[in-house]
């Protein structure tokens, strides 16, 4: 049996075009007949619990070691791909236009929206250093640090391949990404670096070396490669 | 109301609510009239004040709603109305949270996308002055606060 999956909350069904559709109450509805969460684009949703979140880390890390982080960051790339080409659905339908014709910051918000109702995190984009062909993705409140703790390592490996995978896809250009700070680590917020493999690889090479976020910043503005 | 309603079903279910968790619903009663005033009075205001924000801050900076070539002053418009419809609903029915939660946070991100922060802080700033000459002191210091949260909101740079 195929399920259908389609959106009708009140708020839709009153105004299927607002955009301002993020609330609780407006983005998610709940089918308990049918055992489904869909969201204002139709998608399914599933709840997880802090537990889940941590047995799934774990577990993958008990089963392939330090290959786990590897592991998180391609499930994140297909995540990524994967949404971009239903981002790009739901957007056009959404604004009556196409997505490469809307202004790029706009666009990235847009996008996020989603996950932020969906509770993984608040994001800023620091496009400033485009033109050099990097930029910095900030993240309050990841789903994934907050529920590990303080654990002395970056833990947002899917959060990476997210952003690597969905910039990919919507600037047709390979992007790698990489989490340069960590509320894991003891910071207030994580970092991201979204880039060419070759400023992706520099950075992972200071941060092994012990470099902070902002020591990388630097480095990169400077124009420094390893 | 309608957040702290939800609040406190959710909060004394079960069990009854103590005096102090009702508190705020005859707070709400004593002020409702004066709401409702205020809201149809918010009603027909809307364009003229509209209207005399824009000539305000295009009288203090003529390029405020231009960028470029291009005239903002349609769009600004469209989310001036917008935002002034959401924050009558939020006096009337008391509950800047739902207005925070329902709209602010999401246009926040737009306007910011938009680099609009510097318009959204003139646009909230010169709507206060402009309200206080329409509305009288108590419909002022009900609907102010609301206009105060839309400019810290929209209007702050990060």
């Amino acid at each position: 049996m195929t399920l259908i999956l389609d959106h009708q909350t009140p708020a839709k069904q009153q105004n299927a075009k607002k955009h301002n559709h993020y609330s609780f109450k407006d983005f998610f509805q709940f089918e308990p007949n049918k055992g489904t969460i869909v969201d204002w684009n139709d998608a399914q949703n599933i709840l997880a619990t802090e537990d889940f979140i941590i047995g799934l880390v774990e577990g993958l890390e008990e089963e392939v070691g330090e290959a786990s982080a590897a592991i998180m960051y391609t499930i994140g790339c297909e995540w990524g791909q994967k949404d971009a080409f239903f981002f790009e659905k739901w957007f056009e339908k959404e604004f009556d236009r196409p997505v490469r014709q809307t202004s790029l910051m706009f666009l990235l918000e847009t996008w996020w929206w989603p996950y932020t109702a969906q509770g993984w995190g608040r994001w800023e984009v620091d496009m400033g250093d485009r033109r050099q062909g990097f930029m910095f993705i900030n993240l309050f409140d990841s789903a994934l640090a907050r529920t590990l703790g303080d654990v002395g390592k970056p833990v947002c490996h899917l959060y990476a391949g997210l952003f690597s995978g969905f910039f990919t896809e919507m600037v047709k250009k390979q992007l790698g990404c990489i989490e340069i700070q960590c509320y894991s680590m003891g910071e207030t917020y994580c970092k991201f670096l979204l880039g060419g493999q070759e400023r992706i690889d520099a950075a992972s090479f200071w941060l092994n070396e012990g470099a902070t976020a902002k020591d990388i910043e630097k480095r990169l503005r400077a124009g420094e490669m390893k | 109301m309608l957040s702290q309603m939800q609040r406190l079903s959710f909060e004394a279910e079960g069990r009854y609510a103590s005096d102090e968790e009702l508190r705020f619903i005859p707070e709400y009663l004593k002020t409702y009239e004066l709401r409702l005033q205020t809201y149809q009075k918010l009603q027909e205001l809307e364009q003229t004040v509209i209207q005399q924000v824009q000539e305000k801050m295009l009288a203090q900076d003529p390029n405020i709603l231009r960028s470029g070539n291009v005239d903002l002053a349609p769009k600004w418009k469209r989310d001036a109305i917008r935002t002034w419809r959401y924050s009558a609903a939020a006096l009337l029915m008391d509950d800047t949270e739902t207005l925070r939660d329902r709209f602010l946070l999401w246009f926040q991100t737009v306007m910011r996308a938009f680099g609009a922060q510097k318009s959204c802080n003139a646009t909230y700033a010169t709507m206060q002055e402009v309200v206080k000459q329409h509305l009288t002191p108590q419909q002022a210091s009900l609907f102010l606060p609301i206009l105060v949260l839309n400019q810290r909101l929209l209007g702050s740079v990060q």
